[in-house]
């Protein structure tokens, strides 16, 4: 945050004595000049997300199904418990499962994109094209990635099978999609090669900013490759490891896409997510108001982790 | 060592790309035979022919074109004056309180907002439009103002200074003497918000109903309900939704790196 807010002393000064000219012969100064142009952002941002999410949260405690509007009074917190004590689904497994997905894309993607960002730190002939064809996925869409896994992984024709079939590593084809035992993992493994390019970036160019004289003078010390890596090189970008962490937490938590491409929850919901649970709420059910209550759900799982993180963090000088 | 990494790194990124590819081109068929054939015997644009032909992916491809293009310029504009704004904006506290409603922005899950977006709109009877759908899109403005925040904030103000000087207006100074210097950051903060308008799926099937008003994401997303679309056809769909930002990514690439690091690195 500290760097973010800095503000140049000297432009301070200039600011203070240039007046503008406003349409009615007042004089107005810059500082207010520049406050208007950040009220269409505001302006937009209001209508599109503040209003809304205020109306959302209003939502969750109100009785709201599109298929029965003859009462949508306030009924306290019944969206709340319908959805947390609903029969066909456990709400702790859900939980459990959103956990899972969330953990394990993260560890992967980082593990695999700071791998990826040290082996193409220094440059090597075609460093750029090799870049295009590593980080291009993150450019794709969460649902077309996961309609090209669904089909990788599909349990008759899909290339996963023949790979390991033709190896000798499995007798029969595995149903990955639709063995509650393979769902979970089918996913996550689509959701790390989605994000492993997004890690590689931010942390690639976080190594180019560490100085070259810390592993220079390291090297006179006789600190060895890995030594290196653990007392220079991660303690250096330990912040930006820490933000984009945190970034991350709340997009993978908000995005189903590529779940709802591949298995839309299943088999036996046991890639139900919260962010599924919602779409199923408001697509398939039309029930708004038990699909708002998971919204405010999620909203307040990541605000607590987030005030956590950040207290836990701060010790890492995190710059959001 | 580092090459194998490098190449098992590049194998995997490039694989499930290849073989969607590889389906698209093989015939119906060929697509349901096992053992898997890795080449297709006789490579065919049937897939492709089908997909716009009966499909009328061609109409479905225009629209989103017309939506992500239009959004994201509104978009861009809007976040270059923000931006901008906000990079000169010299109250200490009142900035911290801008780039704390910024960032809430990202916090709040997308879902919790549609019901009251398509309740808003319908109730203005403004749903089912393309236009619409693009204004929706463009009004997602805040990364893109972070971004833009940044970018300007490594252009010393003596430029705009020597500009109004010369008798230029604030507005004046921005469009005439910083956007040129801004140029890399004005392609990065257009792709990015291009590629998150046009993969955007959701929100789509909310507001959009009728047939003529489809675009790409919500196309595909029919395919898989529709019985009778096989993978050869779907194959060809994803691979045709997918070039638009792929050539976005690969133009912009450069940019997008920088503006992205930038952005949600330095804040």
């Amino acid at each position: 945050m500290s760097q973010m807010l800095r503000v140049d002393e000297g432009k301070a000064g200039v600011d203070h004595g240039r007046r503008v000219w406003n349409g009615f012969g007042r004089p107005i100064g810059r500082n207010t000049v520049f406050l208007w142009m950040l009220v269409p952002v505001f302006v937009l941002l209001g209508l599109r997300i503040y209003v809304p999410v205020l109306q959302g949260i209003v939502l969750a405690f109100r009785q709201y199904n599109m298929l029965n509007l003859s009462n949508t009074g306030f009924n306290g917190l019944a969206n709340f418990s319908a959805v947390i004590l609903d029969v066909h689904v456990s709400f702790l497994r859900i939980l459990l499962n959103t956990f899972v997905w969330v953990a394990a894309s993260l560890v992967f993607q980082f593990v695999l994109g700071f791998t990826l960002a040290l082996l193409i730190r220094s440059p090597f002939p075609g460093r750029g094209l090799y870049a295009s064809f590593v980080f291009y996925a993150w450019s794709l869409s969460g649902f077309a990635i996961g309609l090209i896994w669904a089909w990788l992984f599909n349990g008759q024709f899909g290339v996963a099978n023949d790979v390991l079939l033709r190896a000798g590593l499995i007798e029969r084809p595995i149903g990955f999609l639709s063995d509650p035992r393979f769902a979970m993992m089918s996913v996550i493994v689509a959701n790390v090669w989605y994000g492993v390019p997004f890690f590689a970036i931010m942390l690639l160019a976080a190594l180019q900013s560490v100085p070259r004289e810390l592993y220079e003078s390291a090297e006179v010390e006789g600190a060895g490759q890995v030594r290196q890596l653990f007392s220079i090189t991660i303690p250096y970008v330990m912040p930006t490891i820490v933000s984009t962490l945190l970034l991350r937490t709340m997009w993978i938590m908000n995005f189903p896409d590529i779940i709802y491409g591949m298995t839309s929850g299943g088999p036996v919901n046991t890639t139900t997510i919260l962010a599924i649970q919602m779409i199923n709420k408001i697509f398939q059910e039309y029930d708004y108001g038990q699909g708002s209550a998971i919204g405010v759900i999620i909203m307040g799982i990541l605000f607590i982790y987030a005030f956590f993180y950040l207290k836990v963090s701060a010790r890492w000088e995190v710059r959001l | 060592m580092r090459a194998i990494l490098l190449l098992l790194f590049l194998g995997f990124a490039v694989a499930p790309l290849c073989w969607i590819i590889v389906t698209s081109l093989k015939n119906t068929k060929e697509i349901y035979t096992f053992p898997l054939l890795y080449f297709p015997s006789q490579p065919t644009l049937e897939s492709y022919h089908r997909l716009f032909s009966f499909a009328k992916f061609g109409l479905y491809f225009r629209n989103s074109l017309v939506v992500s293009v239009l959004a994201a310029a509104g978009a861009l504009i809007v976040s270059l004056v923000g931006g901008f704004g906000l990079s000169r904006y010299t109250a200490e506290r009142g900035k911290r309180l801008i780039l704390l409603g910024l960032y809430f922005t990202q916090m709040v899950p997308g879902f919790l907002l549609m019901v009251p977006l398509f309740n808003m709109l319908s109730a203005l009877r403004l749903t089912d439009s393309l236009w619409v759908l693009a204004a929706v899109y463009g009004m997602m403005v805040a990364f893109g103002t972070i971004m833009a925040k940044s970018f300007f904030d490594r252009i010393p103000p003596s430029i705009e200074e020597a500009a109004l000087i010369d008798g230029c207006s604030t507005l004046q100074a921005l469009f005439r003497v910083i956007l040129p210097v801004t140029l890399p950051g004005i392609v990065a903060i257009f792709s990015f918000s291009f590629v998150n308008i046009w993969n955007e799926l959701f929100l789509a099937v909310m507001l959009l109903s009728s047939e003529s008003n489809v675009v790409v994401p919500v196309a595909l997303n029919s395919f898989i309900s529709k019985a009778g679309v096989s993978w050869d056809v779907l194959s060809a769909g994803i691979v045709v939704s997918l070039l638009p930002t792929i050539i976005v990514f690969s133009v912009g690439q450069k940019f997008i790196i920088a503006g992205l690091t930038e952005g949600s690195v330095k804040g």
